[in-house]
């Protein structure tokens, strides 16, 4: 029975993999039809994808409310652009490693103070670091280039890659596709390492403590070092992210991160589905696309997008919708697909809880 | 006694105190909130923002300055109610991200709708009482008719608060509501109705906050709460959740620290003055300095 179980453990894993391999493969393949505009907005798609799965993670699987992960992208952001200010000719997977371990760390020395608080404070104590970014990045003009930021132009799409393009255009559209396909294989990696992550002992020592942390305890799990190791590890996926993010725009800047960027996180997360790895494409795809799907609403309804309402319409509709999405369906887009099969199927429904998966 | 009043360190007391009363203010909001339902108000800035600009802008119609407020406190307190009821009740009993999830959400929704229908210019608002600062002999004492108006608001607020919940029935009411629902139910109290009231007041005593800072020299902006609204958190999570003193003393404690930062470090770094001292006081008392340890029930 035991080793029926691990058996269909391990099977669930493996073709969960294989999907994330197949999705990365797809995606990859979808950006040489998209047009340059579509594949720059794909990229930053990916991006924030990896932030949002770290951010599922902490908060589906260790039940740990966080609004500072916009904070531990701006560090792994800084990293890489203080880096790459620096040192542009360093190959691409130096600054990512960089972005990572400096963005984990960052994860480590939040995680010490906060793991002793729970619930709202935890979300008020990663709010606070969340803000404290900007002032610090402006403070420390000779290394973070103060207020104007830092430039740097490292994302150099290799000889090979822009020899595949010709006619009009052709270096406009190989820099763009070449980001776009850099981005998604790096949020196809992160995801296929969260996607063995969930399904590890570590995995399901996390939702033990989520849970219950007083049965955790009892049975061995170390409460305050399964705490700080979700931290770290969302850490460091938002580290990674936020690292990708600005190498896509070649620039960070104390404003690259306002306190709105928390905001959007928490609602792409929970919009996608909390603690699931489709969730995070979900919401990663919306980030990719929102403005193309406000300028559509605007179009329908008549609003000039230049006017105060059209500027603001994507504020006002992504709120709305991270309010009904947890009034009403509190496992987001991705728990719609278990909801309607079990709708159709007819069977008595489960009490829902909104952080399993 | 001139020379003391105008010393550097008397400027910075007053500077950081005036700043103190306003994150004082909404961590004693953020408090009674946290004491009736049990939900921290990510919202409670934004809401506070939102009440004084529908009171302020009331100016432009010629309104006098000191109904203005009014207005704003009666929008806040049915701004508060109306929250409440619509959206907090559905979740009470749910876990605790729902509530959170669903006031970041409020947050965002009234920022974005601020900056629509007023844009996001700051606008000043001429008070009636002289923001210049006296002198005394010729020399400067930070402390102006506004500044000294702004501390007789904050403190007669927080006493009604305390005698409100101290001296009536009503509080009586709210502080059973808050400590045992089943028993107060029985007892005949309406703790629906309070929860509700909770929430009023809460966002009443908050939106004084927002009228002070839209007053002031940094006027009013969408997000001109955004800041004190982290401030007030964490005086309120220093000072204890479940401690009006203990907020009060927090947020005054964190205007000083930013002040002296402001004057003997870096105008820039300021803002990290609330979380160094939240840092150090979860060192000391994770629980809050003033509150009473209590044990987590499993």
């Amino acid at each position: 029975m035991q080793r029926l179980k691990s058996f269909a453990d391990q099977s669930a894993t493996s073709s969960r993999l294989l999907g994330v391999f197949l999705l990365t493969l797809v995606t990859l393949a979808i950006t040489f039809v998209l047009p340059p505009v579509a594949d720059s907005q794909l990229a930053g798609g990916a991006a924030i994808s990896i932030v949002v799965l770290g951010l599922s993670w902490l908060i589906g699987w260790s039940g740990q409310i966080s609004l500072g992960n916009s904070g531990f992208m701006a560090v792994g952001a800084y990293a890489t652009g203080i880096w790459a200010h620096h040192h542009p000719s360093t190959p691409i997977i130096f600054t990512f490693i960089l972005a990572i371990v400096v963005g984990a760390f960052s994860g480590l020395v939040i995680a010490i103070p906060s793991t002793r608080l729970r619930g709202p404070y935890l979300a008020g104590m990663t709010l606070a670091f969340s803000a404290a970014i900007s002032p610090v990045a402006q403070n420390f003009t000779s290394v973070t280039g103060g207020e104007g930021g830092l430039f740097f132009n490292t994302l150099t799409t290799p000889h090979w890659f822009l020899n595949l393009f010709s006619g009009q255009d052709a270096t406009i559209n190989a820099n763009a596709q070449w980001t776009a396909d850099l981005a998604v294989a790096v949020a196809g990696v992160a995801f296929f390492f969260m996607a063995n992550l969930f399904h590890s002992h570590t995995g399901r020592a996390m939702r033990l403590v989520r849970d219950n942390d007083v049965a955790a305890e009892l049975v061995g799990v170390n409460l305050p070092r399964t705490r700080t190791l979700a931290f770290v590890v969302a850490a460091a996926f938002a580290g990674l992210g936020g690292s990708l993010y600005v190498l896509i725009n070649a620039t960070v800047t104390p404003s690259t991160f306002p306190l709105t960027l928390s905001i959007t996180l928490l609602t792409l997360m929970v919009l996608g589905g909390i603690g699931t790895l489709s969730g995070a494409v979900i919401g990663g795809i919306i980030y990719a696309f929102s403005s193309n799907l406000v300028g559509h609403i605007n179009s329908l309804t008549g609003i000039n997008p230049a006017s105060n309402l059209g500027a603001n319409m994507q504020g006002i509709i992504f709120g709305v919708l991270l309010i009904l999405t947890m009034l009403f369906a509190p496992r987001g887009i991705a728990g719609l697909g278990p909801r309607i099969r079990r709708f159709l199927a007819r069977r008595p429904r489960i009490a829902p809880v909104p952080t399993e998966e | 006694m001139s020379q003391f009043l105008s010393s550097a360190m008397m400027h910075n007391i007053f500077a950081g105190l005036a700043q103190g009363v306003i994150y004082s203010l909404v961590a004693l909001s953020l408090v009674i909130i946290w004491q009736s339902t049990h939900v921290l108000n990510f919202a409670q800035g934004a809401m506070a923002m939102f009440a004084s600009y529908v009171g302020m802008t009331e100016i432009d119609r010629g309104l006098n300055y000191w109904l203005c407020i009014v207005v704003s406190v009666v929008v806040g307190l049915l701004f508060g109610g109306f929250t409440e009821r619509v959206l907090i009740r559905p979740l009470y009993g749910k876990p605790e991200i729902n509530a959170i999830v669903v006031t970041v959400g409020l947050l965002g929704v009234l920022e974005a709708v601020a900056q629509a229908l007023w844009t996001s210019t700051t606008r000043n608002i001429a008070t009636p009482l002289s923001q210049i600062y006296f002198h005394d002999q010729g020399r400067l004492v930070l402390l102006s008719p506004f500044v000294i108006f702004q501390f007789t608001l904050a403190i007669a607020i927080m006493l009604i608060v305390a005698g409100l919940f101290r001296f009536t029935d009503l509080g009586l009411q709210l502080r059973a509501s808050a400590l045992a629902p089943e028993v107060a139910r029985l007892l005949g109290v309406r703790v629906n109705r309070m929860l509700t009231f909770g929430w009023m007041l809460s966002a009443a005593v908050g939106t004084v906050a927002a009228v002070i800072v839209a007053s002031g020299s940094f006027g009013l902006y969408p997000s001109d709460m955004d800041g004190i609204l982290i401030a007030g958190f964490i005086a309120a999570v220093v000072g204890g959740l479940d401690s009006p003193v203990g907020a009060v003393i927090g947020g005054l404690l964190i205007g000083l620290t930013e002040q002296f930062i402001l004057s003997y470090w870096s105008a820039d770094l300021a803002p990290l003055g609330g979380i160094i001292l939240l840092v150090v006081a979860l060192m000391i008392r994770p629980q809050g300095l003033f509150t009473k340890s209590v044990s987590r029930r499993v």
